[in-house]
Parts: structure tokens; sequence; C-alpha cells
């Protein structure tokens, strides 16, 4: 009794020393305003005032109702999509080729398609919003290439593709790097049992490779669903929400409806939400691709 | 061992004394100010410098509003975060949600020198007066005078541009004469905020009956496609599109190209407001040849809007009740008192900050040209309201509108079902 209680304080002590400050600092900056903020979402606060009063579940209510918030919320799975199949289909080829043997200078083209994620999102979407607008209509007005020649940031249909391909780029890179420590992790002899056994190049990747990249695939992908439901600052900088609205991923049209709309309960309960929801899509993502990983 | 002893006790003496030097130093007043004036933060720095010179222990200093922020959000992190600023510059709408933390200045001096109605938006129902008025905007067709008047092999009366045909006649001058005559803005706080605001202000002089419109939306009674004014604003406006330099790429155009264009007189007419001076100002050439035309909103020129210019206080300064000291905010109401009555702080905010100051007792005329014609027709009278009161996501959302609009995907039946649908829904 006394010795278990001895190990229980001691184990106590042990957590405090090395996991209390994280803890302390987990609880302040994302439990309590995360308590906080569903409290607020039962008040119809406009973020600024000193009164207001509860609604029940009105501002829920009003969530479900609102057309705007699933119209942006399919939206912004369509481009997590993309982007999941995107950045993770590039990212895997480029360190596939780039732990072949036949590349010159792979430490360089590593680090220079990592670069893009070093930069921050807002200087980033300012570039492209440069290239997009200026340097790709320029070019595409002197070369007359027709599907140049006008901004695709003014074009409702092709602006989300502009995120996409700015997402993947910027992603690419790092996601390329875990894949590089997964392959390197791959037991060589098993390749060379493969290749003498006469298996070609295709056949190691589908049934040798590919298998073993299960847990970085895990990662990789899980990392690439959260950042995409999350994404805002490229989304704020390269195209602000337009044309009309045209792009206006879930986290903005939650940020506005909160902060611009000045109603901070229905701002706060679209944004429990979303939580709920990618929470569930990331759980399942991870859940079932669990069950690919395998032994070696 | 020893040596890491005395390290620590340099180290432990040198926070010491670091805390006795900042119990000096929390004899000066410091005093920060939020301004949500991009355009200005520059000069409002020097301004803020220079107040720090001249007085004895008191240091103003400015922070800005990040871009993309809106002042209200910042404001409210500010607050939430126990930081709150002594002055903070927020729009005018947004006023009175302050009231709770707002101090009441109604016993300062400048109450009774601000102009008429300045102050309408910063009295709450009490009668308290919240906010100090920074500063007095207009908008309307900027035109360069430059282009106009070599397009028209003369000179040019503004007065003469006072209805939709009058216009056009001088669109096809400038046209005629090889320069691009018209560029409009893309922005949705432009088209949303002060080009489909004209719709409302245009409907009465009486400010009451612009409101008793804005009810008549709210609750559905208002048939936007019945009404005159709508129509004609959005006739003026197919008149723009159609003359329009980006009509190829209506929507790809930016706010700093606008600036661009008027200033370099690439084109000759931009609709906006006084506002983008110290933008256009950097690229015009012509030492300063700019002015206002009304937006006509009919071919009539005896109807009301076709002759006149929206003129407001747009940003009011919030004086913070709650986490400042009576130091703080002393300092900061003898700051405010400095920019309206010393001679130097009239002329810092009014030249080199180029604000049009919403008090009587100033006399000084901005150099700003813009600011000068938007002054000119406050003198003879020729002022719309400027529609301040809107709800504070209709610039967003009839911005949105107004784009599609602008940009063929949605026909005027559609937009004005969605300005409809918009009210309706608050």
């Amino acid at each position: 009794m006394l010795a278990t209680e001895k190990r229980f304080v001691d184990k106590l002590k042990t957590y405090l020393l090395f996991a209390g400050p994280t803890t302390f600092v987990f609880a302040t900056v994302i439990i309590l305003p995360f308590l906080f903020g569903i409290y607020l979402t039962f008040t119809n606060w406009d973020g600024i005032s000193k009164v207001y009063t509860f609604v029940s579940f009105s501002n829920y209510q009003q969530v479900i109702q609102d057309p705007a918030f699933w119209t942006s919320f399919l939206r912004t799975v369509k481009y997590v999509f993309y982007t999941v199949v995107l950045v993770n289909s590039l990212g895997f080829t480029l360190a596939y080729v780039l732990t072949g043997d036949k590349v010159l200078g792979q430490n360089l083209l590593r680090t220079g398609f990592f670069v893009p994620n070093l930069i921050g999102g807002i200087i980033l979407g300012l570039v492209w919003r440069f290239i997009f607008s200026n340097v790709l209509v320029y070019l595409g007005r002197n070369l007359n290439i027709g599907f140049l020649s006008y901004s695709w940031l003014a074009n409702p249909n092709k602006a989300l593709w502009t995120l996409v391909i700015v997402s993947v780029w910027q992603y690419s890179g790092y996601m390329m790097i875990i894949f590089i420590a997964g392959l390197s992790n791959i037991p060589r002899e098993l390749i060379e049992a493969a290749t003498i056994d006469g298996a070609t190049g295709f056949q190691r990747l589908r049934t040798i490779v590919l298998p073993l990249m299960v847990p970085a695939f895990i990662v990789t992908i899980f990392l690439t669903i959260q950042r995409g439901f999350m994404v805002y600052d490229v989304n704020l900088a390269l195209t602000n929400g337009g044309p009309f609205k045209t792009t206006q991923l879930i986290s903005m049209f939650v940020y506005e409806k909160a902060f611009l709309a000045q109603q901070y309960g229905v701002g706060q309960a679209q944004a429990f939400f979303l939580f709920v929801l990618v929470a569930a899509i990331s759980l399942t993502q991870v859940y079932f691709t669990k069950k690919l990983e395998v032994e070696v | 061992m020893s040596r890491i002893k005395s390290g620590l006790s340099v180290l432990v003496i040198a926070l010491v004394l670091s805390l006795f030097s900042a119990a000096a130093l929390a004899q000066d007043v410091h005093i920060t100010i939020l301004n949500s004036k991009g355009e200005i933060q520059a000069q409002l720095e020097e301004i803020a410098a220079y107040y720090s010179s001249i007085t004895d222990g008191v240091t103003a200093e400015v922070v800005a509003v990040p871009v993309g922020q809106s002042p209200f959000e910042r404001a409210m992190a500010l607050y939430a975060s126990g930081n709150a600023p002594a002055l903070l510059m927020v729009d005018a709408g947004d006023v009175l949600l302050f009231q709770d933390r707002a101090l009441a200045l109604n016993d300062e001096k400048w109450v009774a020198d601000a102009i008429e109605n300045s102050l309408d938006m910063a009295t709450a129902a009490d009668g308290r007066i919240l906010a100090f008025p920074v500063t007095v905007e207009g908008y309307g067709f900027i035109y360069n005078k430059a282009v106009v008047e070599k397009a028209l092999g003369g000179s040019f009366d503004p007065k003469t541009i006072n209805s939709r045909d009058a216009l056009r006649e001088l669109l096809d001058t400038i046209e005629a004469s090889g320069t691009a005559s018209l560029v409009i803005g893309p922005e949705d706080w432009s088209l949303g905020a002060h080009f489909f605001a004209l719709a409302y202000a245009t409907q009465s002089p009486d400010f009451a009956e612009i409101k008793k419109f804005q009810e008549g939306l709210k609750k559905g009674e208002i048939k936007l496609a019945d009404n005159a004014q709508v129509n004609g604003l959005l006739d003026t406006f197919d008149l723009m599109k159609e003359y329009n330099y980006d009509r190829m790429d209506p929507l790809a155009s930016t706010y700093d190209r606008g600036t661009e264009l008027i200033g370099i007189g690439e084109v000759g007419v931009w609709f906006q407001g006084n506002w983008t001076w110290p933008q256009i100002k950097d690229f015009d050439n012509t030492g300063g040849q700019f002015g206002f035309l009304p937006v006509p909103i009919s071919n009539d020129p005896a109807d009301y809007g076709n002759t006149q210019v929206p003129v407001g206080v747009t940003k009011y300064f919030i004086m913070d009740a709650e986490q400042n000291s009576p130091e703080q905010q002393q300092a900061a109401k003898d700051f405010l008192n400095w920019l309206v009555y010393d001679p130097e702080g009239q002329k810092r905010m009014v030249i080199d900050a180029s604000i049009i100051p919403a008090f009587k007792n100033i006399n000084i005329t901005p150099e700003d040209p813009l600011a000068a014609s938007l002054l000119e027709y406050v003198r003879d009278g020729k002022t719309l309201n400027f529609v301040l009161n809107l709800p504070p996501d209709h610039w967003a959302e009839v911005g949105a509108s107004m784009q599609k609009y602008l940009a063929d995907f949605v026909d005027r039946a559609g937009l004005l079902a969605e300005v409809e649908a918009y009210w309706k829904g608050l």
C-alpha cells in the first residue's frame, strides 16, 4: 500500500518535472480557451460588449441551416482532396527519385524542394499573387497562350486551383522529407532479394516499398488533411476569398463570421462544428490507413 | 563552480537593477494609439514622435492594425489581452459597440467645435459622447484634370457633369483623345461600402429616411427593382462597365494599380475616395491636378445625387476607460486637444497627414487636391450622406454581389435579389 503510494508520488514528481511546464502551457493556451470557446457558443456575444445573453442552441441551429457554411465546407473538402492527393503523390515521387542511385546533386535538390516550406504563408501568397496576376498574364498575352492571358485569380473557376497549386508547391517538399526518412528505413536486403528474384522496378515499388511506407503515409496524409482544413494565411494573401467569395475556405468563413459580422457566438459554434468534423475525418483516416500497415 | 556562481550573482544583480529602472520609468506616461488608417501610418508615427518630444514625460506610440484585419477585431484582441491602447481609431459604424469600454468625452472643449452632425455616430443613446471624430472623407469619380483638359482642348468645369449623358459625353471625349477614360476598382469594400451605398444615400437628404429605407429592406418590404435611384445607379454602373479600362478582365485589377493608372494619367476617371491621395501623389506628374465628380444616377440634373458627393466622418478615436490609468487618459485627452487647438498639431494633422478635420476652428486647407475638392462640395452644400450605419459585413457581402455583377456572372435581377436576401437575413 505504502509502496504503491510512494510510487505514485514519485511518478507524479517525475511527470511534473518533465511534462509539468508543457502541461501547464497546453492547458492555458489550448484547453481553457477551447472550453471557454464552447461556452461562448451558447451566447450572443459580439466580441467586445460586456453583456451578452444565453441563447442555448440557436447558434448551432443557425450553423446547420446556413447554406453558405456548407458551401464553404464542401469547397474546403474539394480543396483538401486535391491537395492531399497531389502533395502526397508529388512528395513521394520526389522522395523516390531523390533516394535513387542515379541522381546528381541529391542534397541540393532536396534542399531546393524543401525551401518553399520555410517561407511564411502570407509572403508566399503575395509572391504567388504577383506571379498569377502579373507574370503569367504577361507571358500569356505576349506569347498568345489563351488560358494564361487572363488572371486566374479573377476567374471563379480557376481561383481555387491557384490555392491548390500553391499549397502543393509549399508542402510537397516537407512531405518529401518524411518520405525520404521512411524510404531510408526500408531494409536494403529486401530490395536486393527481390531484385535477385527478378522483380522489376515497378514490382519492387508496388509490393515492397509502398507497403512498407504505410506508416509514412499515415503521417503525411494526416498532416496534409489537417493543414488543408486549417489553411488561412495563403487563402488570405493569395485570393482573399475572391473573386466574390468563391475561394473562401472554411477557416476564413468562420473568421469572417466571428470578427467581421461580429457574431462571435455563431462563429465559435461554426469553429466547434469544424473541429468535430475535422477530428472525425482525420481519425477515420488514421484508423483505416493503420490497417494497411504490414510487419516485416 | 565559483565562476558559475559569480556569473549568476551578476545576473541577479542585473535583474534587480532592471526592476528599479522599470520603476523609475513608470513615472512617465506612455500612451498607445491604435491606427486603422494604414495610408497615414508614417505620418502619425511622426506626429507621435514630435508630440513626445515637446511634452514632458509623455510618450506616444502608434501601432497599426495589421493588413487584413479589421480595426474592430484588432481592438477586440487588444482588449482581450488586457492591453487596450489609450486611443483606438475605429470605423464609424463600430463606435457604439464599445459603449461599455469607452470614456465619455462630453466635457472636452472640442465637442463644441466639432462640425455639424459629426458626433451623431459617436453619441450613445444615453447622451454620452464616446468618440473623437478623426477625419472627414468622401468619394466619387476622381478625375485627372490634365487628361480631361487635354481631351476637351480647354478648361474643364466639373459642375457640367450633372447627368449620366454628360458623363458619357465626357468619357467619349477622353476616349477620342486616345486615353482610356475610366477604370473600375474591383475591391469588394469599394463596390459594397461606397458604390452601392450611393443607392441608400440618394434616397433622401434626410438620414432618418435612409434609415427607414434600410428598415424596409430588413423587413423585406422594399423591392429594389422598383426603385428609381437603385436602377439609375446601376445604369451608371453599366455605363462604367462599358468604358472600363479592364473590361477584358474586370476582377483582376488592384487598388494599387488604380492609384497608378489615375496618377500617371493612363486613365482619366476612377471611382474612389480622397484617402487615395497619399498613393496617387507618388505617381502624379501634373502638380496635383485632381478633383471629384459626382456619380450621376439619372439624366435630370435636378435629381438628388447628380450634383452631390457623399461626405462624412469615417473614423473616430475611442478613449479606453478600463485598462488605461487616469494619467494615461489625461495624456490622451491632452493629445487630442493639441491636435485640434495647437497650430503645430493642426498643421501636422491637416497638411502632413492629409486629414480633412471635423472641426470648425481649424482654418488650414489641406494641400491635397482631393480634400480641397471635397471641401468645395461641402462649402457649396452639395453633399450626400456617407452612409456609415451599414451592418458590419455589408461591404463584404454586397461587395461580392457587385463583383459578380461587374464580371457578368449575375444579371441585375440576380444582383438585386442577392442584396435583398442579405438584408432580410440580418
